[in-house]
């Protein structure tokens, strides 16, 4: 029997080689018929024998390209028109317009075979991409993705090249990046000074300076990195010494991955994600094997590791020596990453030896992404490489809704028909450079994207920089959102939870709508209003971000504050050294002078890991909770310390006796790691007697829970929450599509604004009946 | 606008500005609000400066200085920084109930020689008393009236290039007096600023033809007053933390207490924006003074497309710098 059929995909299917594969498929299967890209997806025509068509849609979702993301299939029965042949046909102009903006991508298999086979016109090329792999929104100058409109518009192809390009049957029919040695982009050596190294193989040599304990700035696909030998002590330290980054753990790439099993703990899901086309750093357990230089990741059980994602870096591990890279991205404090050789050869001098560059200029620079697998599930520490910007299909209208972020970790997200932008991460605001970085990438996502600018979306906090930011731009609308509000509707609208829920939101810093810095939250709501169940007892931070800065601060003023005179002494005991200053905050405080108050997760996890010594002062952000979280051990169950509820106008948690015994614990000489499970079980304890409390209270709430904020992180509170919540037959959600810290702000804010805007067009259309 | 006053609506930054703006410059405003310490009216074909001030201070002598010194140095400070020369002040006392006669003898006093020492005159006066509890000791009002001179002030035409002075360190006032009140356990060894600057400045402005604006750095600090600058003339601006003079106590206690040195008030220093070609010259004016001993260069105006204030930090990266807000809410996580 024949037939005809007329099959619409949609989701990420252009520019990542699906009419070819569909053509392929068509031959192979014989089929007759046509295949276009419009507006929505592709748009397929089939005849041909009913067995087929059947073998035809079975492949067509299970061997689809690697960089495809199909989101749905429809087929219907469609008119036999006979046709002999099958074609692919010019794109069609018209649907609702679903916009497609590709994604870099890790080097691929087959390419990689090429490289390596000393028979092939591309043997050991280090720009070798195809349809399924290579940089795509780094070198987008403007859309359509087209090679003239992308920085590979200096190298003409050769004839070899661009009969592959022109080929329907070729792999790299269309790959807008397509080169060779003949006719592609050339790496060069540089010395610190910026001369050139006259060198045969710049790569192989690369590689001697390595293994000679040198540093070099190593231009990739996204910005450059700064690179050394991770089993050379000296290497490391003079890298940090040199960047001025004394603690930070620096990321590692590893040759291959049977490399990292000789790092850290990989079950199935950590092993796919680093061999994703993605190709995150991936934060993994370190395991017996581990023998990296201490100064890779000081303090920490954990190392963050990627595999080489260029064909560069691929080349660069040819030597069996050299196994594991120190790559941490290049930038100096503060400022973004360094993508332009000018500034890389201005920032870097003082910092590195050597300079392992080429001349594909990258327009768009980007950071490695960062993740981990917690309590089973994906966990973005940083979403940008390999995921920005890949849209998320939501079910609302959000055109013209622009949400701005928040002032650390940024993003900003675009919306435009049922489509979410988020951008790249982009860092604190705080420097000009950071300040124009943002700018820069929004301006051209704001163009590309093409929405009008009606609604613009903002944090409340009256000192993030996005306040001043956003009056540069002309939005009919400014809309503030309260911090942990944006937190919780990324989380809702991400897990599609239809009516109201619970929010656990475990955070850092927000401002919270009473002028107080707001940060361990039980909200019950949905993407359009909120309402505060239950927040942590405030404490004052005398001297307000120097508290931050200086755990040991916030740690005497939360003694002080809960225990008086008991709590001074408690706090002159622990920090001996620090007499004469506990003596002037107690002071500060008493008198009202330079005080916040702050209820949040993250001031409480500094202040337990100032009182048990492991940080007193921090050195880069987030120090003092992830070093108090690294010395827990996830698979035993801690005993809770005594902890308070207050029945407050709001719920009120009061850690108070706890804060109290972890003091006494430590200065009789308790094991830091236990007094820190003990600490981490307290919270989890603390929040369940609450939603406990909530239950009894409000016995029709829905049982849905969404969990956000930077503390979610942390792998004990996420894994035990959920499973004490599960037990009492909670549903439980986290964010698995954008970070639960900051970096996941502006997505939220934009959900919030799109809900809010929707129940004002209600309430506008019932009022016009 | 918020809807009630909060002290922050008094503390020089952001909410002052907004309170001026909103509220003030809304009934008041002509379209040609002062950008300048004094505004300048013209009376009978003479351009005269005027200005006022209200003076309260806690404690009300301090270490360098009183609230009577404060009074007369504060407004001739305005309208020197404005260029004009002071000829005249009056002054208007709120006294409360239970006031001491002798402090209010020993304040005039202050006043009178601070007066003498600058050369103005004052010629009227008025007092109130208040109940006790309605004021706080003393508060003091002073208006100043001063004359320009001709073919000299400043240009307001500012150039790429051109070089931010400041006459001394900075912060010493704020830290002076916060640690006179002894309610924190501190005692440091500094003496406020308190000074008048006219006959310094009035040489600078007789010397150089270079100067696009001077401005003195109060309530809201050094960094404050830049913004103000910056924004009011759309200039960017780029000062050097490492060349911004700071005593060695006053960051000890800043360090001690979250303060931040480019906020603090100072009422003995003036911001000079100078040709580039005239800043050796002003720099060498000013540290022929005692008040302009430690005159330095902090930094430059490196554009003139956006009114903004750059901090430029030892590491390389260029921090943004607002007016001070009220709260310094943390932004960090
Ligand atoms: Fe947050
Ligand atoms: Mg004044
Ligand atoms: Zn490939
Ligand atoms: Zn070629």
């Amino acid at each position: 029997m024949c037939s005809a059929v007329r099959i619409a995909v949609r989701g990420r299917v252009q520019g990542v080689g699906f009419r070819p594969f569909v053509f392929q498929l068509a031959c192979k299967y014989q089929l007759n018929g046509t295949v276009q890209n419009n507006m929505d997806g592709v748009k397929i025509h089939l005849e041909g024998a009913d067995e087929s068509i059947q073998s035809f849609l079975s492949d067509l979702k299970n061997k689809a390209p690697r960089l495809s993301k199909i989101n749905e299939i429809l087929v219907e029965k469609a008119e036999f028109l006979n046709i002999t042949e099958f074609t692919i046909i010019e794109s069609e102009r018209s649907g609702t317009s679903m916009l497609v903006i590709p994604i870099d991508s890790a080097v691929c298999d087959d390419c990689l075979t090429e490289m390596n086979d000393p028979d092939d016109f591309r043997y050991q090329y280090p720009f070798i991409n195809c349809t399924q792999c290579g940089p795509r929104y780094t070198i987008i100058e403007e859309l359509p993705y087209d090679r003239p409109y992308t920085s590979m518009k200096g190298f003409p192809m050769c004839e070899e090249c661009r009969k592959e390009y022109e080929d329907p049957t070729n792999r790299r029919h269309h790959a807008q990046p397509i080169a060779c040695p003949k006719c592609g982009p050339k790496v060069r050596l540089l010395l610190k000074d910026g001369q050139e190294v006259d060198s045969e193989n710049p790569i192989k040599d690369s590689i001697k300076h390595l293994k000679e304990g040198k540093i070099l700035a190593i231009k990739g696909i996204g910005g450059y990195h700064l690179c050394c030998d991770a089993q050379n002590e000296i290497a490391v330290t003079t890298l940090r010494n040199r960047k001025k980054r004394p603690l930070r753990p620096l990321a590692v790439m590893a040759s291959s991955l049977s490399s990292v099993e000789d790092l850290g703990e990989i079950g199935r899901d950590e092993r796919e994600l680093l061999d994703s086309p993605e190709s995150s750093i991936v934060i993994l357990k370190k395991n017996k094997q581990y023998k990296l230089a201490k100064s890779v990741a000081p303090g920490m059980d954990t190392i963050g590791v990627m595999l080489p994602y260029t064909p560069l870096h691929h080349l660069l591990f040819t030597d069996p020596e050299l196994a594991f890279l120190v790559m941490t991205s290049a930038n100096p404090s503060g400022m973004p990453i360094l993508y332009k050789d000018e500034e890389a050869l201005q920032y870097l001098a003082g910092i590195t030896d050597y300079y392992l560059v080429h001349n594909r200029e990258i327009l768009h620079p980007v950071d490695d992404s960062v993740v981990q697998i917690n309590d089973g599930k994906l966990d973005f520490f940083r979403r940008s490489r390999g995921y920005v910007p890949d849209p998320f299909t939501t079910n609302k209208d959000v055109t013209g809704i622009v949400a701005f972020g928040g002032q650390q970790k940024t993003t900003f997200t675009i919306g435009r028909n049922e489509q979410i932008f988020v951008g790249p991460h982009i860092g604190d605001l705080e420097n000009i450079e950071t300040i124009n970085h943002y700018q820069d990438e929004l301006d051209h996502l704001l163009k590309w994207i093409d929405t009008p600018k009606s609604l613009a979306v903002i944090d409340a906090h009256p000192g993030y920089h996005i306040q001043k930011l956003v009056k540069e731009y002309d939005f009919t609308e400014v809309m503030e959102v309260q911090h942990h509000h944006a937190h919780m509707a990324a989380c809702i609208d991400e897990h599609q939870i239809c009516g109201k829920a619970y929010g656990i939101i475990l955070d850092g810093t927000g401002y919270g709508l009473d002028g107080n810095i707001w940060g361990f939250e039980i909200y019950y709501g949905d993407a359009s209003e909120f309402e505060r169940m239950a927040h942590l007892h405030y404490t004052p931070l005398p001297g307000s971000e120097k508290c931050i800065r200086e755990p040991w601060r916030n740690a005497a003023a939360m003694l002080i504050a809960l225990h008086g005179e008991q709590g001074l002494d408690l706090a002159k005991a622990i920090f001996a050294d620090k007499v004469l200053e506990l003596e002037i905050l107690k002071r500060m405080m008493e008198r009202n002078l330079n005080i916040v108050y702050a209820g949040t997760c993250g001031r409480l996890f500094d202040a337990v890991s100032a009182i048990c010594g492991v940080t007193k002062v921090s050195s880069y952000d987030g120090e003092a909770a992830i070093q108090l979280a690294e010395l827990v051990d996830e698979a035993i169950i801690f005993e809770p310390y005594p902890f308070g509820l207050l029945e407050k106008e709001v719920l009120t948690i009061d850690f108070r006796s706890m804060l109290k015994e972890i003091a006494l614990d430590v200065l009789a000489g308790k094991d830091v790691s236990v007094l820190s499970g003990r600490f981490h079980e307290t919270v989890v304890q603390a929040i369940i007697s609450t939603m406990k409390s909530l239950s009894e209270k409000y016995p029709n709430a829905k049982k849905d829970v969404v969990l956000s904020g930077g503390s979610i992180h942390n792998r004990y509170l996420r894994k035990r929450i959920t499973a004490e919540l599960r037990d009492r037959g909670f549903r439980v959600f986290a964010p698995e599509n954008t970070p639960c810290n900051d970096g996941g702000l502006s997505y939220g804010q934009l959900v919030v604004a799109a809900a809010k805007r929707s129940a004002n067009q209600c309430v506008l259309e019932y009022q016009q009946r | 606008m918020e809807k009630f006053i909060s002290l922050a609506h008094g503390d020089g930054g952001e909410l002052s500005h907004r309170l001026i703006r909103d509220v003030f410059i809304n009934a008041f405003g002509d379209g040609n609000e002062a950008m300048f310490d004094a505004a300048s009216v013209i009376i009978s074909n003479s351009k005269i400066a005027v200005t006022t001030d209200s003076f309260v201070i806690k404690p009300i002598f301090f270490p360098g200085g009183s609230i009577g010194k404060l009074a007369v140095a504060g407004t001739v400070n305005d309208l020197a920084v404005s260029g004009a020369k002071p000829v005249y002040l009056t002054c208007g006392f709120i006294i409360e109930e239970g006031f001491p006669v002798a402090d209010l003898r020993q304040i005039v006093l202050d006043m009178a020689n601070e007066a003498r020492k600058t050369g103005v005159v004052i010629v009227a006066g008025d007092t109130k008393v208040v109940e006790r509890g309605s004021a706080d000791g003393v508060y003091i009002n002073t208006t100043g009236i001063g004359v320009y001179q001709p073919n000299m002030g400043c240009s307001l035409e500012f150039e790429e290039g051109d070089a931010i002075i400041v006459s001394g360190t900075i912060g010493d006032h704020g830290i002076a007096v916060l640690t006179a009140r002894g309610e924190l356990g501190i005692t440091v060894p500094i003496n406020s600023d308190c000074a008048s600057l006219n006959t310094m400045l009035d040489e600078v402005l007789q010397h150089s033809k270079g100067v696009r604006i001077m401005r003195d750095p109060t309530r809201g600090g050094l960094a404050t007053t830049l913004v103000e600058i910056a924004e009011d003339f759309n200039i960017t601006m780029k000062i050097n933390e490492i060349d911004v003079p700071v005593k060695g106590e006053v960051h000890g206690v800043c360090d001690l207490l979250g303060f931040d040195p480019l906020y603090l008030a100072n009422e003995g220093k003036a911001i000079i924006v100078v040709a580039e070609n005239e800043r050796n010259k002003v720099i060498d004016i000013l540290r022929e003074f005692p008040e302009g001993e430690n005159a330095v260069v902090i930094g430059t105006i490196i554009g003139k497309e956006k009114g903004q204030l750059l901090l430029e930090t030892p590491l390389g990266s260029k921090r943004i710098l607002n007016r001070l807000s009220g709260t310094m809410f943390p932004r960090i996580c």
